[in-house]
């Protein structure tokens, strides 16, 4: 049975995590944490900082080697499996390499999460086909994901993440295969969701996503996580 | 009309494309196909021992044994004498309720298959033989009988089938239980064969299966996939197996019928055991669907 926590309105607890690969040196160590439900946050760090490590920690996809992560309010230390599976459709992940199914259409993709959870497939249509078109990638809809170029897969992957209206937003470098016309409307997608309660963590290099958009970040340096509000921006030369 | 409404939905994963699809149908056809004739064997080799079940509980046989005489005729006539009188003795025994002599050409028609149309009989000393038909509440003591019979007719001689018949049963049941070890390996080897390609595919599938658990999909989301492209390779692997199959217990058939007055005719398929074997495409659909849902269960059990 899943371990239900005292409710607060985190939606990520964090307590001493670290991760390891193996037997190698830990990539995080004792990382503390608490996202809050409907904040919004950069992720930060240089190349091999941990970045994605932490957030398939967030996504449920690697436990930590220690540590205790409360995602929900559920200790998934002590959460079953079904439990976790039904954890994670309330979270939506964009993946830095899409990780679309290339043999299926990008509607299929795009409507794997409703599928998953068993809705009724005229509601998955309309779901999908609206947001297709809201992606601008209708013209598309019954097109396999491999013969689309990488802009296309991005918006596809985070139309993917989104469509099943999540409460907790992951994104690894959501924007950086798009152009600089698709790029604010996607930001501006996460700015609309986390307004309506999603909570939304972006992993991102993008100075200027960072100076458009007036959020915290997350940063990790040396196996550490610092929270970094946007005041303390000038104090980050070169960590970007 | 909106684009989405010809929209079909395709399978997440792609087990269609699988090459192990076609190994499994044709180890699933040989199975069915070994299954269906092995299964068939045990089902007539089952109507065989009822059949012969009933005739040593309702009868007995009595032989007289033919009087040594050169001459022939005296010698028949004494034979036939003996015979009546055993037959007169018959009828007075409580528990009896028919007694009949068998004709000539009844005998002739005995003898004929193991002797050939080339040997005349006639010039044979030919044994009586007796059919009697017990009342199935007869409690007989067999042994005081057989003493009395022979007392009443000294050619004559007991034989209520049940020490040849018993070694025969022995040696079906022999049979059925060399045929039931088979059907037994053949559905071991078949779910060994659905658990190891099973395995080899979910190594194969391994991303898109992260990827339908980090959507939130449970094991037996995967699973029902699974199951049922494995249900379908079940189900037509099983129909060309009886394709094969049919044809060929059909072949067995007509080889044991040319067997005359043997045993073997005795082994006939009823209806049931032909609905029995048509169903061997659903077995074989059932153990693969449920071989492949449990395997992938076991196995994604050690993923997160």
């Amino acid at each position: 049975m899943p371990e239900k926590q005292k409710n607060n309105d985190s939606i990520i607890e964090m307590q001493g995590v670290g991760i390891r690969y193996g037997q190698g040196a830990e990539i995080l160590s004792d990382i503390k944490l608490s996202l809050k439900r409907g904040s919004f946050h950069f992720l930060t760090g240089k190349s091999g900082a941990g970045k994605t490590s932490l957030l398939s920690m967030m996504y449920l996809s690697q436990k930590p080697s220690r540590g205790n992560i409360s995602v929900f309010d559920h200790n998934i230390n002590f959460t079953d499996r079904d439990s976790l599976s039904m954890l994670r459709r309330r979270i939506g992940v964009v993946f830095q390499d899409f990780r679309l199914l290339e043999h299926l259409t990008a509607f299929d993709n795009v409507a794997l999460p409703l599928r998953v959870c068993g809705m009724d497939e005229r509601e998955v249509r309309k779901r999908v086909s609206e947001l297709l078109r809201w992606v601008e990638l209708d013209q598309h809809m019954l097109d396999t994901t491999a013969t689309l170029s990488g802009g296309e897969k991005q918006r596809i992957a985070i139309a993917r993440a989104v469509i099943n209206r999540p409460e907790l937003l992951l994104a690894d470098e959501p924007t950086g295969n798009v152009d600089n016309f698709i790029a604010p409307k996607l930001m501006k997608l996460f700015v609309e969701l986390n307004k309506l309660g999603t909570t939304v963590v972006i992993a991102t290099h993008s100075d200027k996503l960072i100076k458009d958009f007036a959020y915290p970040r997350l940063h990790l340096q040396d196996r550490s996580l610092r929270i970094l509000y946007p005041s303390d921006r000038s104090s980050l030369g070169g960590v970007l | 009309m909106t684009k989405t409404k010809y929209i079909a939905r395709k399978q997440e994963l792609p087990l269609k494309d699988d090459a192990t699809g076609i190994f499994l149908q044709v180890i699933i056809s040989i199975a069915v196909f070994i299954f269906a004739i092995t299964l068939s064997g045990v089902l007539s080799i089952n109507s065989m021992l009822h059949n012969w079940n009933q005739s040593i509980l309702g009868s007995i046989t009595v032989q007289i044994m033919p009087v040594n005489d050169a001459n022939r005729e005296k010698a028949a006539a004494e034979t036939l004498a003996y015979q009546d009188k055993a037959v007169e003795f018959l009828k007075s025994v409580d528990g009896i309720i028919k007694v009949t002599p068998l004709t000539d050409q009844q005998l002739r028609g005995l003898i004929q298959p193991w002797l050939g149309d080339g040997v005349n009989i006639e010039s044979l000393p030919m044994p009586r033989i007796i059919d009697v038909k017990l009342s199935p509440q007869a409690d007989i003591d067999f042994a005081k009988l057989a003493q009395d019979l022979s007392a009443a007719s000294p050619q004559a001689s007991l034989d209520n089938h049940k020490l040849w018949l018993n070694k025969l049963i022995k040696f079906a049941d022999g049979l059925k239980l060399i045929a039931t070890t088979v059907l037994v390996l053949v559905i071991f080897i078949t779910s060994g064969a659905i658990f190891y390609t099973t395995r080899m595919s979910l190594g194969l599938h391994r991303n898109i299966i992260e990827i339908l658990h980090i959507m939130g999909a449970k094991d037996t989301y995967v699973a029902q996939q699974y199951a049922k492209r494995m249900a379908f390779l079940g189900l037509i692997g099983g129909l060309f197996g009886l394709l094969f199959g049919i044809p060929t217990i059909f072949f067995i058939g007509s080889l044991a019928a040319q067997i005359e007055g043997g045993i073997i005719s005795e082994a006939a398929l009823s209806i049931s055991d032909w609905i029995t074997i048509l169903a061997l495409p659903l077995l074989a659909m059932t153990i693969s669907m449920l071989t492949a849902y449990y395997t992938v269960k076991n196995t994604l059990q050690k993923m997160l």
